[in-house]
């Protein structure tokens, strides 16, 4: 009886067991396809990406296109120290510290480069070092970070540009609005993050 | 025996077929979001005081019909945080009762101080709802679903405020605006009476 009551316990700690992930799956896709939507759909990146498209997008052409590749420099050697295993606890928070800075330029529609550029750097390099892959083989976990650096590089290419086009009042209006809202959920975010750690102790 | 065997056997099976209880949904994010969404306007000082920001800010015409709602998002984003980090703030409840009677008596006298003094005032007492807010807030929530929906709630009050007060470019429209504001005002009255 003992043994029946041993197993049954096993097995129902056994079947209560479901697989840690550092973001919610998404089922079914993997590779480069996995990459993207592991990349974007994340809400902290989705986020970052709308802010710096925008913050991007009112550039002059020259500034935006340099400021694009100080992202994209910083993107891939992101992307390269975390292939390397080169684990970090604070890719989130430094992440959404760049996001909030860059809702607060917006919504004062003040976005010298000098700021923007090395915000850039910071986005790129954070938002690569939170996309860690989580894939079974050391292939799919390359192709998942190749996924992540082509969706994060095409979806602000997209926002910058697309952006650059509407310079109308009221899309600046809107503009603005939209950098308060992004720089108000960045700072509650981040403020809850630190004191839900501080309140529970852990580092990560 | 093998019926009292059997009768053991019922428990475990009962063991077997259950599953575990969550506080909230697996991913969080639905019920984060939507608490957070709930969380300014389950308040109705909050409410009222965030609808004033709206009807002013259309009351004064541009640029204070957007940047009233910039401000305040903003500066009430940093008070939550002071809050959610346990950094006190005297009068929280006082000030937020007074932000109601404030804003409301602005809109009910048709106040139409200079721009940067209606946005200081705004930001100041957008720092006690923030702090009132974030004091709140669950710690170990769903941190950017709750965040989204609180801001968003925000975003939306003063949208309805803002299109209500556009109804003061008539004459008819005006009276209720201001009439609007002595109620948010009245309002305020309430709550500074239950807090003193």
């Amino acid at each position: 009886m003992n043994r029946a009551l041993g197993g049954a316990v096993l097995a129902w700690l056994l079947v209560l067991t479901t697989s840690a992930s550092a973001h919610s799956q998404i089922m079914g896709i993997g590779g480069v396809p996995g990459g993207v939507l592991h990349a974007l759909l994340i809400p902290e990146h989705g986020m970052s990406l709308v802010a710096l498209g925008v913050a991007l997008g009112r550039q002059d052409h020259t500034a935006r296109r340099f400021a694009a590749l100080v992202f994209i420099v910083a993107l891939t050697a992101g992307l390269v120290a975390i292939g390397l295993a080169v684990e970090t606890s604070f890719a989130t928070d430094a992440l959404l510290a760049a996001t909030a800075i860059l809702g607060l330029l917006i919504a004062a529609a003040w976005l010298p480069p000098l700021l923007v550029l090395p915000l850039a750097a910071v986005a790129g390099v954070m938002f690569a070092l939170d996309s860690p892959p989580e894939a079974n083989s050391t292939d799919e976990a390359v192709r998942m970070l190749i996924g992540s650096g082509i969706g994060a590089m095409l979806a602000l290419a997209l926002l910058a540009e697309g952006s650059s086009h509407f310079r109308s009042a009221a899309v600046r209006i809107v503009t603005r609005v939209l950098g308060s809202w992004i720089a108000a959920i960045a700072i509650l975010d981040l403020s809850l993050r630190i004191a839900t750690r501080l309140a529970t102790g852990s580092i990560s | 025996m093998k019926n009292l065997e059997r009768i053991h056997l019922c428990p475990l099976i009962l063991l077997l077929m259950t599953s575990p209880a969550f506080a909230h949904s697996e991913n969080g994010v639905g019920i984060d979001f939507v608490g957070g969404f709930k969380h300014p306007i389950s308040g109705l000082d909050h409410l009222v005081a965030m609808v004033a920001v709206g009807l002013w800010g259309a009351f004064l015409g541009v640029p204070a019909i957007w940047l009233l709602p910039v401000v305040f998002p903003l500066v009430m984003a940093f008070g939550g945080a002071l809050g959610v980090l346990g950094v006190p703030l005297p009068g929280v409840e006082t000030g937020i009762a007074i932000s109601a009677i404030a804003l409301g008596a602005m809109v009910a006298f048709a106040a139409r101080p200079p721009l940067w003094i209606a946005a200081i005032l705004v930001g100041a007492f957008a720092i006690f709802h923030g702090h009132a807010h974030g004091t709140e807030l669950p710690v170990g929530a769903d941190a950017i679903a709750y965040s989204m929906g609180f801001v968003i709630a925000t975003g939306m009050l003063h949208v309805g405020g803002i299109a209500f007060g556009t109804l003061s470019r008539w004459p008819a429209g005006r009276i209720a605006v201001r009439a609007a504001g002595a109620i948010i005002a009245l309002i305020g009255v309430g709550f500074l009476g239950h807090f003193i």
